[in-house]
């Protein structure tokens, strides 16, 4: 299993974060990405990051946990930091090495734009990381119900992509069976020429794909079997709804919104 | 080989919201030669427990030893290969694992990785197929074309085919008819004795267990519950009810047939239609007197 990324995975809890209704934890990050981009000041950067942070430590998901699965991120915004402190020429000169300057706007800039960034990942992991993949396909479903108006298969999108999702963990489990099986006979997927090691990968994709295809075939097989068709006039197990603790995050994030325009310089 | 485990625990995922462990302070020793049975609900540990017999995972404490091989946290020794070699593993559902265009060249894969040569593949295959009930014209024909319980016997004959010393079966009648289960084992239990294997199997069939094993070790949550030969272990039912596991049926009917009029009837690997012929002998020669 891959532990470096986090993003994607959800962990189990039941905070007020993770109650929330998803459409609401959709629409929240969404606007929130966009906002990002409006902040330009001390005060309004510290309130996005107040913000973002409540929630993490609301959501009960350790600190320590996310900042340790975004590590391959954390190469980005360092990445980003560095990039800005060289080219960008504005305010004082800081750091005078003849044919290097760093400026005081370079600094100033690349900080901004690292936490920005590191915001905007911060919070879209969070929305994953505390709703289950089928909540968000649901949300998803929901929200785009609109554009069934112009013949668009929202349902059968929506009904792809929780299969996909559903799918993710059973055919990981499957490679990881797969590759020990081929491990106990000797095959090297670690080790070797590359040569080597890409031939390993032939005997862990073909049963892969053996299982797969007929999982898939047994899979519509069963949903034909119960007379599954689609859409219209289907109801839901998992109804969403909207309940007051989501009218209250929506108001916080108004509230919060119009603080920050008023920051705004 | 023998195999021994020393205070080994192994947790998954350390230091992360999903860390767990699956393995804690297990001890025990195969002796080389000897047929274990682990039994175990799921979620015991028992599949974690296979994976450390091949170096598949290591232990995150304590130490195993298997033949000349040492596993620790330490990591992998060198000679990993070798161990691979010597251990040969039949997963749950082992015709999941096949994957060449015939018979034949999925059988030679585990041993070719081990760079026999084809001729003694060869050899070896010839010898394996009536061990493990297949026909010859089988060889050419391609995998995926074969019924399940053929499927099952070639993914088999392909992990014997490395000549291991040592057998480990993870639930290898899982999924077949109850002839298919006992024909299988049988096959197992004929090589183990005649190759003389160090042969440990995960199962919960207790009927297995009792049938084959000379020692049962019992894993609940992740710990060692109880450990001892078939019989001792299975004439401690309350111990055993605890964990919700049950007697073996013979036994269970032995005992309350002793319990019940008083005698003293032994188990010796009869089944319950030979102990029920032997039964009425008994009661035939005290009609008689």
């Amino acid at each position: 299993m891959n532990n470096a990324l986090i993003i994607g995975q959800y962990v189990p809890g039941n905070s007020f974060i993770h109650r929330l209704d998803p459409r609401t934890k959709i629409t929240v990050v969404f606007f929130f990405v966009i906002v990002v981009f409006f902040a330009n000041n001390v005060p309004t950067y510290s309130l996005l990051t107040a913000f973002s942070l409540l929630c993490v430590l609301n959501s009960k998901v350790p600190l320590q946990f996310i900042l340790k699965g975004l590590l391959p991120v954390w190469f980005l915004i360092i990445f980003t930091f560095i990039l800005h402190l060289i080219i960008t020429n504005e305010g004082n000169v800081v750091v005078d090495w003849g044919f290097f300057k760093i400026y005081s706007g370079g600094i100033i800039q690349g900080f901004a734009i690292s936490l920005r960034f590191f915001l905007l990942i911060l919070t879209t992991s969070l929305l994953t990381l505390t709703t289950t993949p089928i909540e968000i396909t649901d949300a998803m479903e929901e929200m785009l119900h609109p554009l069934k108006k112009i013949k668009f298969p929202v349902h059968e999108l929506a009904l792809m992509m929780s299969i996909s999702l559903r799918f993710i963990p059973t055919l990981m489990q499957e490679t990881d069976k797969i590759s020990r099986a081929q491990a106990a006979r000797g095959v090297d997927f670690r080790t070797g020429p590359v040569k080597d090691r890409i031939m390993a990968v032939i005997p862990l994709l073909v049963p892969l794909f053996v299982s797969a295809f007929k999982r898939a075939e047994d899979l519509a097989m069963a949903m034909e079997a119960r007379g599954y068709q689609g859409g219209e006039g289907r109801s839901k197990l998992r109804e969403l709804h909207v309940g007051t603790k989501d009218i209250l995050i929506l108001i916080a994030f108004v509230l919060m919104l119009a603080a920050l325009f008023v920051l705004r310089q | 080989m023998e195999i021994q485990f020393k205070d080994v625990s192994y947790i998954y995922q350390e230091n992360s919201p999903f860390a767990h462990k699956a393995l804690e302070d297990i001890s025990f020793t195969v002796e080389a030669g000897s047929f274990v049975a682990v039994i175990g609900h799921t979620g015991s540990g028992k599949s974690t427990l296979i994976q450390h017999l091949n170096g598949l995972s290591l232990p995150s404490r304590g130490e195993i030893t298997i033949g000349d091989f040492l596993l620790s946290s330490e990591g992998k020794p060198k000679n990993i290969r070798d161990l691979r070699r010597k251990v040969g593993v039949v997963f749950q559902y082992p015709e999941h694992q096949l994957f060449e265009e015939t018979v034949a060249k999925d059988i030679a894969f585990g041993p070719k990785n081990f760079d026999v040569e084809q001729e003694e593949i060869d050899r070896r295959i010839e010898r394996l197929l009536p061990a493990v009930g297949l026909p010859a014209e089988i060889l050419e024909r391609s995998p995926f074309d074969l019924s399940g319980g053929q499927k099952r016997r070639v993914a088999i004959a392909g992990v014997l085919a490395m000549a291991p010393e040592v057998l480990v079966l993870d639930e290898p009648t899982a999924g077949l008819d109850p002839r298919g289960q006992r024909e299988i084992m049988d096959m197992f239990y004929q090589l183990h004795q005649e190759r003389q294997l160090t042969t440990v199997l995960v199962t919960h069939s207790m009927e297995d267990a009792l049938a084959y094993a000379d020692k049962v070790i019992i894993l609940n949550g992740g710990k060692k519950y109880m450990e001892g030969p078939p019989l001792e272990v299975f004439k401690q039912t309350d111990k055993l009810q605890e964990v919700q596991l049950d007697t073996p049926e013979v036994i269970h009917f032995l005992n309350q047939y002793n319990e019940r009029f008083g005698t003293s009837l032994n188990y010796q690997h009869q089944t319950l239609q030979e102990l029920a012929n032997e039964i009425k002998g008994q009661l035939e020669v005290e009609s008689d007197e």
